[in-house]
């Protein structure tokens, strides 16, 4: 069949491309110019009433289910006017960033408070989809002293406070005392990477295990981990916001790395969860986060050792990087709802709760003055977490600012740690990428 | 097949005569009538199309042409600078390679070997019922459940697999880390997810022979062999051809196995994934996601055509 486009269709067809056009640019974000996120204004809660209830947005980290639920029914019985409903937003920082993401692009459904990890609150800071908390912390006298400074410092920018510590980590050296006893060697966690390798072997030996020690799985958070290894040779994936991850220092760190697979044949990459490999009894020692602690302890069916992340020849201490996650509150709701997350906010932190959280989950306490006596008679190996809080070094830039890098530093790893690519043009093209992503999705909103 | 065709008579006027103005009233009526009917039976249809897949569609190339972090209230409109961008990237090659290959292999695979075991179905032995449930079950099941369990046995730490190959003294392969291998694997568990699917429309063609003209062709001589290449493949093209289309299409758009057994898409991000990683994994590059998803729209919208407008010539329907 032939049509001929008269006048008539034409206008037809012209007129119903407009209206699908004004149709299409009905939703969505605004084109009208980019605020710089630093714009964010100082709001005032005098006068303002909270609202009677709020959504907690969580992924539960650590398994921390239950001890979240006893902490909101412990709120309301304070609270009874303000009213928490607990939603699980995801499975991992990842789904819970895409559900809260989506919700701010479709400007609906948005909670009050919300878990952000440490590579996703930057983001929401640039896109202006949280707000400050200094606000807060001021009207509901929150005790920002009594933070551990480098877990509350984290989340500073800008000069104002963007978020509060919630399920904060650090990675630590988990090891198979059997194995190591096995091997003769000593019962700690070793000082130096150089002295791992001198043991490793011995100790591959010996176990019967397939590897003396096992990289975290790439897909997560390969970036966060390996950091120990860049910083104890003393490179880094940059400073402040120059890329570093192609300096020499850098590339001895990961050709080291990739040595130890590839050369050394002592080590291997976990294909999902480092911590339970280690668990099955794959691997004499891996690196994992301390809130798969008690997931450890409780499943390992042997002696489970730890110590702190190992240095490196050019540094042996200061090469831990702290980890985990926040709670902040979005820009998007009301006043009264985020004055209700805010008094939820500060009840959450307080030092009983944390103090209880940690129990649960192995997380470190967030308050200085959180009292740990019971927790640690009962899970001591907290301890050295706690220990190693006081020579952790604040996260690359590359990792936790820049969207999306994370990603590109697990594929730059997996290049390296599981194909054998060459380290240094692998690191040099990642240079390119970061550098990329900084000039156009991070430095136009700085301002 | 030909079809001949009664010439339509025409619906112009040649001259208008004195009653003509009563008809085309009375036509008028019965005209409108019938189309308020038709409103009434299609317009909710209609509606719900525009809304939900219509909408979505113009938004989608509205949102290709902006640059928009998701979650930001704001956005810079770049035109096609979206599409500049993916088809000068490096990405490009490999997101449309690794889209080619899954496809291609996919579909060929879970057609060839469904034919094959439709082949084996369709002999009249004990045990196919079982046997066609078997085969048919996978398709049924969900793909997180089915990429969780295949997860579990690929893995090389202590999965089955690796258990078995430990058994006769191998290393198991690295599946999940190894990027190629990671697209081996999702593939073979896509096909084995999909071939019942094509198996069962398979036999349900085979069935429907017409087993007069093959017992003909048994009695010339043919073998069973002949039978299949000169018979029966010819006579199944409309089958064929409807497998195509929808194994195609629905390959072009696997999403499940892929998002459950490779997260971050390392070796294994086709058109749709790369999509659904720009806007919801790490970099929340929504445009750039739209552009991508217009992009497999095109292919989609081609590959639909070309096949409706030449492949079926080939069709044999009788």
């Amino acid at each position: 069949m032939t049509q001929h486009l008269d006048r008539r269709h034409f206008l037809g067809l012209a007129g119903m491309t407009a209206s699908a056009a004004a149709l299409a640019a009905c939703g969505g974000p605004s084109t009208s110019g980019t605020p710089a996120a630093t714009e964010a204004a100082e709001i005032d809660f005098n006068g303002v009433k909270p609202a009677a209830k709020i959504d907690f947005w969580s992924n539960h980290p650590g398994k921390s289910q239950d001890v979240e639920k006893a902490i909101i029914e412990k709120f309301h019985a304070k609270f009874p006017d303000i009213k928490v409903n607990l939603v699980t937003a995801g499975a991992n920082y990842e789904e819970i960033a895409q559900k809260f993401q989506t919700s701010q692009a479709a400007k609906t459904g948005l909670p009050g408070l919300v878990v952000l990890s440490d590579v996703w609150w930057f983001r929401y800071f640039t896109n202006g989809s949280i707000i400050p908390v200094d606000a807060l912390v001021k009207q509901l006298d929150i005790k920002l002293d009594d933070f551990r400074k480098s877990l509350v410092d984290d989340y500073k920018y800008s000069d104002k406070q963007w978020a509060l510590p919630y399920g904060r980590s650090t990675p630590l050296f988990y090891y198979n005392k059997d194995h190591f006893q096995a091997a003769g060697l000593p019962d700690r966690a070793p000082k130096t990477w150089q002295e791992f390798g001198e043991w490793a072997p011995k100790l591959k030996a010996s176990s019967g295990a397939q590897y003396a020690y096992i990289y975290p799985a790439l897909a997560g958070y390969a970036g966060w981990t390996l950091q120990n290894n860049l910083w104890g040779w003393g490179g880094s994936w940059s400073k402040e916001w120059e890329i570093t991850c192609d300096s020499p220092e850098s590339i001895e760190a990961l050709q080291w790395a990739q040595d130890s697979i590839y050369k050394n044949g002592w080590a291997g990459v976990s294909s999902k969860e480092a911590a339970d490999d280690f668990s099955a009894g794959l691997t004499s020692s891996t690196i994992s986060s301390t809130g798969s602690l008690l997931g450890v302890l409780k499943s390992a069916p042997f002696n489970v050792g730890v110590g702190f992340l190992p240095g490196g020849p050019k540094a042996e201490t200061n090469v831990c990087p702290t980890g985990g996650a926040g709670l902040g509150i979005p820009s998007g709701i009301s006043k009264e709802e985020q004055l209700a997350a805010g008094t939820f906010l500060k009840f959450m932190t307080e030092p009983e709760n944390s103090a209880a959280f940690s129990a649960a989950t192995g997380y470190m306490p967030t308050r200085e003055s959180a009292d740990m006596t019971a927790v640690l008679a009962q899970t001591p190996q907290i301890q050295t977490a706690m220990d190693q809080l006081a020579v952790t070094r604040v996260q690359d830039n590359a990792r936790v600012f820049l969207p999306g890098a994370d990603q590109e530093l697990a594929k730059a790893a997996a290049a390296i740690l599981t194909q054998q690519a060459d380290v240094k043009s692998t690191m040099t093209n990642l240079k390119k990428t970061l550098e990329g992503i900084y000039e156009k999705d991070v430095k136009p909103k700085l301002g | 097949m030909t079809r001949q065709l009664a010439p339509l008579p025409s619906t112009k006027p040649a001259k208008p005569g004195p009653a003509a103005g009563l008809r085309r009233r009375r036509w008028t009526q019965r005209t409108r009538r019938d189309f308020f009917v038709f409103l009434a039976l299609a317009l909710p249809n209609l509606v719900l199309i525009a809304v939900f897949t219509y909408r979505p569609l113009i938004s989608n190339i509205y949102y290709s042409t902006l640059d928009w972090t998701l979650g930001s209230p704001s956005a810079t409109v770049v035109g096609i600078n979206n599409y500049i961008t993916f088809f000068s990237s490096d990405d490009a090659s490999k997101v449309l390679g690794t889209t080619a290959v899954f496809t291609v292999v996919t579909v060929g695979g879970s057609m060839i070997l469904g034919l094959l075991i439709a082949l084996a179905l369709n002999a009249k032995v004990r045990g196919t019922t079982f046997a066609r449930s078997a085969v048919f079950a996978p398709y049924v099941l969900s793909g997180v459940g089915v990429g969780l369990v295949w997860l579990f046995i690929f893995d090389p730490g202590y999965g089955v697999l690796a258990w078995l190959l430990r058994g006769i003294g191998q290393q198991s392969p690295q599946w999940i880390n190894d990027p190629q291998l990671s697209l081996v694997m999702v593939i073979l568990v896509y096909v084995w997810k999909n071939l019942g699917y094509c198996a069962v429309v398979y036999l349900a063609g085979l069935q429907s022979l017409p087993q007069d003209v093959m017992e003909a062709a048994s009695l010339d001589g043919a073998n069973g062999f002949r039978r299949f290449i000169s018979m029966s493949l010819p006579l199944l093209s409309p089958t064929t051809f409807f497998l195509l289309i929808t194994s195609l299409l629905s390959s072009l758009q696997a999403f499940d196995l892929i998002r459950i057994m490779t997260p971050l898409g390392t070796g294994t991000s086709t058109l749709i994934y790369e999509a659904y990683l720009q806007a919801f994994g790490a970099f929340n590059r929504a445009g750039y996601s739209a552009a991508i998803s217009v992009i497999l729209f095109a292919i989609l919208l081609v590959i639909t055509v070309v096949q409706l407008r030449f492949v079926e010539r080939k069709v044999h329907y009788s």
